[in-house]
């Protein structure tokens, strides 16, 4: 009720115009020369990046202008294209096309005519080198673009033992290739789109055709193309526009930096969507329980994917709970702990002045600000970050009768255990739950936390990724599905997609088992 | 897409076995019958097995239409609201009793301080939370629950065998003063709760998109957990024996205080609440949400206004009882001998002759 409250509310403060300051209507380029470079510097402002670079060097050609930006085009193309342009060999006596002998001295990569001065400025803005010749009523752009990037690396947030090691960098081209790379079937559809008045920043969606649910596709592309903003610096700004339930803590799109996990992803029917300046890529529809796999589950051995599955659930139920059932059972229902510990604990917690809640909440708040300031703080500070969080809040406030030794181990284990999901953004979903519950603990107990529980839970049940349910294949209940969720079986048995994704192309591999050689 | 979004016969039949073990457990049934309970209880899953079936016959004659559908087709618009509005009201008072039994259930085991109704106020509300979102959510929800209800009955059924606190021969010697001690016990009472509550899935059934197997499942279903709650209420004769059974107020809890492992883990019972909670809450959301579609169709009002307004009714009708005792003997006693019978067995009954009176009707004519 009150989120479709927001929503209109939201819907209603987005301005009907957008932001279009830099072009208004399409212009004709003008005859001369001369004034259309005049209209171009005047579009650009006379920024003094923006280059324009007349050629009248030879007498049987026209005289052009090639317009560029500095810094965003290859010099050495540039150079060469000079060269040719003042050397080309005219091979008829007549006068031959521009747009021939342009193809023959222009690099590889597409030539496309430009008709318009928007069209022109767009492409030098993209990092094009745009050709204008006098007399001529269109122009030409050459993709010589060579933005400074990042080389490929290992990805920083989502490490492996076995496996790839190359992540995305912030290059949407180099992306897409490190994507194709791993699926060389002409089934992947990409398609791209500009988003964005300021930044025109280029976003591609692909999904592989035959696997991925058309209606899933089409409403992503939906979504995508209704976005009406002035920016899109990463793809969080995307995650936010398209995603199903704007308030809900939880993602319902997953993102990586890893492109076998997008490979994976889109062999089981999800579209993922790359956003150009960011090596963050998005895949959807997605479920609860694909944030708690990891890729590598499916390069270790099956046996221990398993084993690191079992751990990774039960991570996330301690993240979760600890912290809240430890004040329950202190607090409530000291009955359950066993007498010696009791005794331990009793002594342990004789000296601390506060209630249990008091020293949960003082302890968790103190890690995440031990957390924030060590992603904030220059790398060189480091250790003497490390050395006053653990010493002085650990040991010391133990020492100085502050917290009881109990609450620091269970803080700890608690902040540990939420390391282990893999996704960070299930992971910080969990924090923030995480305070509810130990505030529903410390007022109702054990009965407490079940009714912060069984809300979550049913938010979670009634909660969609692009129509696909949440918590499936667990609610609703689909068993072939429960092969890969909490176990992971040997490949040979995953002989079917998971069934949430799609409903066609189910078969993954041949039926028959591979013969081992009989003795 | 909508394939992905309908109930499927698994998902309700998840859902008929936690509703079925509910809140059964709380309670010791067939405490006349002392050692021959099981036979009670045996004999009233038989004749919940029948009633079963017949709400089974009244949902084919008409696959499309639920409990409210099928009354006001079949008894007219004036008749048929009238034993509409009382089989909502049925419903929501079933609820207010799992509402207070829940309470009283919370202030005994966990919560020994806390005034009865902040308990039941928080379950009212997360409650009405859950049924706000409609049949769907709550029938998916149940498959969640089913693996956490099986695994603890599971694990206390072993550590009990294992630990040597059951005694077969307290069971013994088997209908020692007849028949008739099971018998009575049995009917109505047991028949009335739980086994006969399946009316309510009347109004499930018809949500439930592929048809085929349903009816199997449901009854497959239904006996497993008939024979599984009649193996769990003999654990109370097992433990404690007739006489201390019958005494207790919660019984089971008592069972399940008596294990301990290795002297560090002795009190399983305030874990074993949280299960008696989860379906307790469950079998509230179930009737709960009977109610709230009940009145969504008589009145053509919205499902979500009524939520509220029967979370209201339902908090309200929990405070009948002035005490717990009051409370279980108005339900174990009174509803279910003369009130309950109304609406299990003689209406649908009514509902089903009036079915096949009017086929004949309409196969004369022809």
């Amino acid at each position: 009720m009150l989120g479709r409250l927001l929503k209109k509310a939201l819907k209603r403060s987005r301005p009907k115009n957008s932001t279009q300051t830099r072009t208004d209507a399409p212009i004709e380029i003008r005859m001369t020369l001369q004034e259309s470079i005049q209209t171009l510097t005047h579009i650009m402002g006379n920024s003094t990046d923006f280059m324009v670079r007349k050629i009248s060097g030879r007498e049987d050609l026209p005289e052009i202008a090639i317009c560029y930006i500095e810094g965003l085009v290859d010099t050495n193309l540039l150079n060469r294209i000079l060269e040719s342009w003042l050397t080309v060999t005219l091979e008829a006596d007549q006068m031959p096309g521009i747009e021939s002998l342009l193809n023959k001295i222009l690099p590889a990569g597409p030539i496309s005519k430009l008709h318009t001065t928007q069209s022109i400025i767009s492409a030098v803005l993209d990092g094009k080198a745009v050709i204008l010749a006098d007399g001529m009523k269109e122009a030409f752009s050459a993709s010589i673009e060579s933005l400074e990037k990042r080389s490929i690396e290992e990805p920083s947030s989502q490490t492996v033992i076995r496996g790839p090691k190359d992540g995305f960098t912030e290059d949407i081209s180099t992306n897409l290739s490190l994507i194709r790379r791993r699926l060389r079937t002409p089934s992947l559809r990409v398609q791209s789109m500009v988003i964005g008045s300021y930044t025109n920043t280029k976003v591609i969606m692909a999904y592989i055709e035959g696997i991925a649910d058309e209606s899933v596709v089409s409403e992503i592309r939906a979504r995508l193309q209704s976005i009406e903003t002035d920016s899109v610096l990463e793809s969080g700004y995307i995650e936010e526009f398209i995603q199903d339930n704007t308030l809900s803590p939880f993602p319902t799109l997953i993102n990586t930096e890893r492109p076998d996990a997008v490979a994976g992803g889109l062999l089981e029917g999800q579209v993922v969507i790359l956003v150009d300046g960011t090596p963050f890529v998005l895949l959807a529809p997605v479920t609860f329980f694909r944030f708690l796999h990891s890729s590598e589950d499916y390069y270790q051995r099956y046996d221990l994917s398993t084993f690191l599955r079992g751990i990774r659930f039960f991570s996330f139920v301690i993240s979760l709970l600890l912290p809240s059932l430890y004040i329950a059972i202190s607090t409530f229902h000291q009955e359950m702990i066993p007498t010696t510990l009791l005794i331990s604990l009793a002594a342990q917690r004789e000296g601390t002045p506060l209630p249990a809640l008091m020293e949960a909440f003082m302890m968790e708040i103190t890690f995440e600000i031990i957390r924030e300031a060590g992603v904030r703080m220059p790398r060189v500070i480091g250790p003497a970050i490390s050395i006053v969080g653990a010493l002085v809040l650990g040991q010391a406030a133990v020492q100085a009768g502050l917290v009881s030794g109990a609450m620091v181990i269970v803080v700890s284990f608690t902040a540990i255990a939420n390391f282990a999901i893999p996704a960070f953004s299930m992971a910080a979903a969990i924090r923030i739950i995480r305070f509810v519950l130990m505030l529903l603990a410390g007022t109702f107990g054990l009965y407490g936390i079940l009714a912060g529980i069984i809300p979550i839970y049913a938010h979670l049940v009634s909660l969609t990724s692009f129509g696909v349910p949440y918590l499936s294949p667990v609610t609703p209940l689909r068993f072939a599905d429960l092969r890969d969720l909490f176990v992971r079986l040997p490949w040979p048995f995953l002989k079917t997609r998971p069934q949430d994704m799609n409903r066609r192309n189910m078969v993954r591999q041949g039926m028959n088992r591979p013969q081992q050689g009989k003795k | 897409m909508e394939m992905k979004q309908s109930i499927r016969v698994t998902d309700l039949v998840c859902f008929l076995a936690v509703f079925e073990v509910g809140s059964t457990t709380l309670f010791f049934l067939g405490a006349e019958a002392k050692r021959d309970a099981w036979i009670a209880m045996g004999i009233a899953a038989l004749i919940g097995l029948l009633l079963l079936a017949m709400y089974l016959l009244i949902y084919r004659s008409n696959p499309g239409l639920d409990l409210y559908g099928l009354c006001r087709k079949y008894f007219g618009k004036i008749i048929g609201s009238a034993v509409n509005l009382s089989f909502a009201g049925y419903f929501a008072y079933e609820a207010s009793r799992n509402l207070r039994d829940l309470g009283e259930l919370t202030l005994l085991t966990l919560l020994d301080r806390t005034p009865l109704m902040f308990i039941m106020l928080t379950a009212i509300i997360v409650v009405a939370n859950t049924v706000r979102y409609g049949p769907k959510v709550v029938i998916w929800m149940c498959a969640g629950f089913l693996p956490i209800i099986i695994l603890s009955y599971f694990t206390i059924y072993t550590l009990l065998v294992s630990s040597g606190l059951i005694q077969f021969e307290l069971m013994l010697p088997i209908l020692e003063e007849g028949f008739r001690p099971a018998w009575t016990a049995a009917v109505p009472e047991i028949v009335s709760f739980p086994f006969g509550q399946t009316l309510l899935f009347l109004l499930f059934f018809p949500l439930v998109k592929k048809k085929e197997k349903l009816s199997r499942s449901v009854i497959i279903t239904y006996v497993i957990t008939a024979i599984c709650l009649i193996m769990i209420n003999q654990i109370n004769i097992l433990v404690l024996g007739p006489t201390q059974a019958a005494n207790s107020t919660l019984p089971l809890l008592q069972v399940v205080q008596l294990i301990d492992i290795a002297e560090a883990f002795e009190r399983f019972d305030v874990l074993f609440v949280i299960v008696l909670v989860l379906g307790l809450g469950t079998k509230m959301a179930a009737f709960f949400m009977g109610a709230a579609m009940g009145l969504h169709k008589i009145t053509g009002l919205s499902y979500k206004m009524w939520t509220v307004v029967v979370a209201v009714v339902i908090f309200a009708l929990a405070f009948i009882s002035p005490n717990y005792p009051h409370h279980i003997w108005l339900g174990i006693k009174v509803v279910v001998t003369y009130v309950t019978p109304i609406f299990q067995i003689a209406l649908p009954l009514i509902l089903v002759l009036v079915i096949w009176i009017r086929s004949m009707w309409t196969k004369q004519r022809q």
